[in-house]
């Protein structure tokens, strides 16, 4: 029993890479994992490097199956599952610091490094920044180092154990590159395990209460970035259209779940020039499809587009999405609408906000016609004392008398919904739309980066002939938030704020920069998906490439990298090179034409030349004294000439 | 052995109970195939010579468990990469798969060029370990690491070997009876880089040691002592004053050598003693009280040890074989040799 729990010491050497190892694909789980997962890997790991120094026993079976089943029972209580890249890392993670406790002779550590392993992939399903390829490099150096460590009879230095682990994985970066590019990508996953990404990825909410606790983004994060094949659209035709909310309850707009509906696209009718773009999409967990307003042509595999002509996934996005599409900023849609929708889309809650029903009522019909009420409301907003906050007071029961009466201050949510209310009352259908609208041009990369902070709700109303139609109270409120969007106004008010104007335009250029060099990121390694694959395949000169061509490709240039891998390795069981001495020697043994025998000794072999007709005894004779002064005596470049001079002179005599 | 463990499986028909243990089974299965695998390895290869470079041709290489279970978990990873597609695992899977490659190559490359060659066993007494000595020599510029030698289930000593460097490993095989002791065939393997892989080559070099009988616990006393008077005073077997040179003879001790004769002639000479006195003893089988063969050879080999320990001459006396009374490494030798050969045929030097 003690001797199956005993420690030797025999593990000195190779358990501090292990632990390097586990320690290094345990880091970027960190922030997601329970304190108690961290805490329990760093106290094994700890431990049981000292129970190798101090060659103590190892913890009995009984208490350590006892803390896998605790483990396990806690993994399940914080998480409620077992399934997802949350829970299994947690689950590799506890795995691997309870294999610790077991781990006591060299060859266990297989596990813990299998683990390390896969605890690095999971790592990547979460997230992949720019950094993450270093890390993973880097990664991939420690894990391997450690297994060769593991793998080694006798310990090597620290150096010289990475080097040769290094060298290794350069010689497999090739091969490794031709399958990367190569491989055929395709674009429907198998399964669907949910992937527990940053909990901080702040989308769009599903509805919108304005006068609830400010809820407004104010998050730097990218929402998507655009790439225009041709001219962009200006400032104010940037509306990003998201999705809709058509349900109002006196407080808060809701919309409909994602739904398909096969004619939402042939009511939209389009006039103008066409804006061709790519977006590339970060995760947000929703189903919601950003494009610009509005939208007629699209590629993207399991979108579809709903019934407010809103395009959706069929999936939570948790993965990056990158799609092109074809919009029009002229458009118009439904010129029709039957008196069923139209009273649906008119409804407001009885009893609710009866003060501004009271006052649209009373606008609309002082306006006289639905156009002049459009416009007076907004004339409203523009000419008396309504300003544009992202921290406007809280509003109460009827939070759209409120803010038009009281406060008067709110950002875009509230303007959209007091502007939405206000057409209802005067039975205008009308609707909400929630998106982006602007975004920042990089220059460095010619895109348009959009940020959370750029999110935006603005309003839709329908009038007869002229279907759908988009109107932004906000811009009547605060048209820069509008023109110049809310990004490029934040950094310059930041900066001014701290007198700081030319460091803040610098921080800004570096931004900028960083994120040009995340967008190519993102468009070549991490973008590279199915349609990615095939536009390079043909910009490679592959006709019709098909994933038999790519397969085929690939295994022919797998096995050329494998054979130069083999030729490499061939080469350096070359014999190391023969000194100057022995190689002048050779050549003499060459020309007298009788080859020595194995282990002759020079003397030997000259006394057989000489036994031999037609050697010249003298020449011979200098040749082998030479030699073995070249060759035994004390080293000078003398000895060498001279017997490179005896060589060359010798001939074996006619 | 071959034809007895036949045998074996046929006494087994009469007990049907045991003919179907698994275990039995699949270790039968393994020892016939390995069998089989042998035969066509000697046959393919040939007898090596005692001294046999390694060329790739023979070097053999499969994956290790380990190895199996890295396949598998590139594979999850490849489908776990395909179903998000998610490049940098996709990266790190493929890094892995190119990895697995290279060490493949790499674990093949680990032997081949090394040269081995056998550097003699010891003769031993039966029941000892027959030490067979091999010389495994790295004539490339590169390091060699972790190369062990083994035969069927017994290991060497694992070591690297750095560059122009010559190690020595030892198999240890344990030896039961007299005579010769055979390793037919050897094998040195590697499983570095990362034991994905074991790369092997079989040697088929026909070594053999010599196996002294076993020295009896209990013997009996050896027989009296004779001692020679006169005459016998100054033949060539004493070993304290010296008297002059001989011609050598096989089977001379190279201590006895003349060596600077050697250098100066070139002709072997052997350095003659004087003893003062000398007394001998001879053994006979034929004399020693025991009834069985293998006994009374125990009993020769015991008084051959204790006589040589006390420096004494002794004969050896056998029905065909007659050892004249010396003492000595080399006489001690052939009175072993010719006790452990007894009446064995002369099929090792065939």
């Amino acid at each position: 029993m003690s001797s199956r729990n005993g420690t030797d010491g025999s593990l000195l050497a190779s358990l501090p890479f292990t632990l390097g190892a586990l320690a290094f694909a345990i880091a970027p789980h960190v922030q997601y994992l329970p304190v108690w997962v961290t805490v329990t890997f760093l106290y094994c790991a700890a431990s049981r490097w000292y129970i190798e120094k101090r060659r103590w026993r190892l913890p009995p079976p009984w208490l350590r199956i006892v803390l896998a089943l605790l483990s396990f029972l806690a993994i399940l209580f914080s998480y409620e599952k077992v399934s997802g890249v949350g829970p299994g890392s947690a689950l590799l993670a506890v795995m691997g610091s309870l294999k610790l406790l077991e781990t006591r002779v060299r060859r266990d550590q297989f596990v813990l490094l299998f683990i390390s392993i896969f605890m690095m992939m999971a790592s990547l399903l979460r997230e992949q920044f720019l950094w993450s390829l270093p890390y993973l490099i880097a990664g991939i150096v420690v894990t391997m180092t450690a297994w060769l460590n593991m793998s080694l009879a006798r310990p090597v230095s620290l150096r010289r154990s990475i080097a040769s682990s290094c060298r290794l994985i350069l010689l497999a970066a090739p091969v490794a590159i031709a399958m990367w590019i190569f491989f055929p990508r395709i674009s429907t996953p198998f399964w669907s395990v949910p992937i527990d990404t940053s909990s901080g990825v702040s989308g769009l909410s599903d509805n919108m209460s304005p006068g609830d606790i400010s809820s407004l983004s104010l998050s730097d994060a990218v929402a998507f970035r655009v790439r225009f094949d041709g001219a962009v659209p200006p400032p104010s035709q940037r509306y990003w259209r998201g999705l809709i909310l058509h349900q109002f309850n006196g407080r808060t707009w809701t919309g409909r779940e994602p739904s398909i509906d096969p004619r939402a696209r042939r009511r939209i009718s389009v006039s103008g020039e066409p804006v061709r773009y790519q977006v590339v999409l970060e995760p947000t967990r929703q189903h919601w499809i950003f494009a610009l307003d509005m939208v007629i042509d699209w590629n993207l595999k399991q979108s579809f587009m709903g019934p407010d002509q809103q395009l959706a996934y069929t999936l939570p996005i948790d993965q990056r999405l990158s799609y092109s599409a074809v919009s029009h900023t002229s458009y118009t849609t439904d010129p029709q609408m039957t008196s069923l929708a139209k009273s649906w889309y008119s409804r407001l809650p009885e009893s609710r906000n009866l003060q501004s029903i009271a006052l649209a009522r009373e606008m609309r019909a002082a306006a006289g016609s639905d156009q002049k009420f459009i416009e007076s409301v907004l004339r409203r907003f523009h000419e008396e004392d309504f300003y544009y906050t992202l921290q406007p007071p809280p509003l109460g029961r009827d939070p759209v008398d409120q803010f038009l009466f009281e406060t008067r201050r709110g950002f875009c949510e509230h303007y959209a919904s007091a502007f939405a209310v206000m057409m209802r009352a005067a039975g205008i259908p009308s609707r909400i739309v929630l998106g982006y609208q602007g975004g920042e041009l990089n220059p460095l990369g010619n895109y348009m980066i959009v940020r959370q902070s750029d999110a935006h709700a603005w309003t839709e109303v329908w009038l007869p002939g002229r279907g759908w139609h988009r109107v932004d109270p906000t811009a009547a409120v605060a048209p820069e938030r509008i023109e110049s969007g809310m990004s490029g106004a934040r950094y310059e008010a930041i900066g001014a704020s701290w007198g700081l104007e030319a460091p803040a335009q610098w921080l800004h250029q570096l931004t900028l920069t960083w994120d040009a060099l995340n967008a190519r990121w993102n468009d070549w390694i991490l973008g590279y998906g199915p349609e990615n694959q095939q536009l390079f395949m043909q910009w490679l000169g592959m006709k019709k490439p098909d994933w038999q061509k790519m397969l085929f490709t690939l295994l022919g240039l797998v096995t050329l990298g494998i054979v130069a891998v083999s030729i490499i390795l061939l080469r350096r069981n070359r014999p190391p090179p023969k000194d100057a001495a022995a190689r002048l020697y050779a050549q003499f043994t060459r020309k007298t034409g009788l080859p020595p025998h194995t282990g002759e000794t020079p003397q030997n072999y000259a006394r057989r030349l000489h036994e031999r007709p037609g050697q010249n005894p003298q020449s011979v004779d200098r040749v082998t004294t030479r030699y073995l002064a070249a060759r035994y005596g004390t080293p000078d470049q003398q000895a060498l000439q001279e017997l490179k001079s005896a060589v060359v002179e010798f001939r074996r005599s006619a | 052995m071959r034809a007895n463990s036949a045998d074996m499986s046929s006494i087994q028909w009469q007990f049907p109970s045991r003919l179907f243990s698994p275990a039995r089974a699949q270790s039968a299965v393994r020892t016939a195939v390995g069998n089989r695998i042998g035969l066509w390895a000697r046959k393919r290869q040939g007898t090596d010579s005692h001294s046999t470079r390694l060329l790739s041709n023979r070097v053999y290489i499969l994956p290790t468990g380990v190895g199996l279970i890295y396949g598998l978990m590139t594979f999850a990873m490849l489908l776990g990469s395909m179903n998000y597609n998610n490049n940098l695992s996709f990266l790190l899977t493929f890094v892995l798969v190119s990895l697995g490659l290279v060490s493949m190559h790499q674990c093949q490359r680990n032997l081949v060029g090394l040269e081995v060659s056998f550097a003699g066993a010891e003769p031993v007494f039966a029941g000892q370990l027959a030490e067979f000595r091999i010389a495994v020599t790295n004539h490339a510029r590169n390091h060699r690491y972790n190369i062990q030698l083994y035969a069927d289930r017994i290991g060497s000593e694992i070591d690297d070997l750095r560059p122009g460097e010559s190690r020595v490993f030892q198999l240890d095989l344990p030896t039961t009876a007299r005579g010769w002791i055979r390793l037919p065939r050897f094998g040195i393997r590697t499983l570095f880089p990362f034991e994905l892989f074991r790369a092997w080559a079989w040697l088929h070099m026909d070594l053999q040691g010599l196996v002294y009988p076993r020295p009896a616990d209990q013997a009996p006393a050896p027989p009296p002592t004779e001692t020679a008077h006169g005459h016998r005073q100054h033949d060539s077997r004493g070993e304290e004053d010296f008297a002059g040179l001989r011609k050598f003879h096989a089977g001379d001790s190279p201590r006895q050598v003349a060596w600077k004769a050697y250098a100066r002639s070139g002709e072997l000479l052997s350095k003659q003693f004087a003893g003062a006195d000398t007394s001998s003893q001879w053994f006979d089988l034929n004399q020693v009280n025991a009834d069985d063969i293998e006994q009374r050879l125990s009993i020769l080999t015991r008084w051959i040890v204790d006589a040589e320990r006390t420096h004494a001459d002794y004969g050896l006396r056998l029905p065909q074989v007659q050892i004249s009374p010396a003492n000595g490494a080399a006489h001690r030798h052939r009175c072993l040799e010719a006790l452990a050969l007894f009446g064995l045929t002369q099929e090792a030097d065939a």
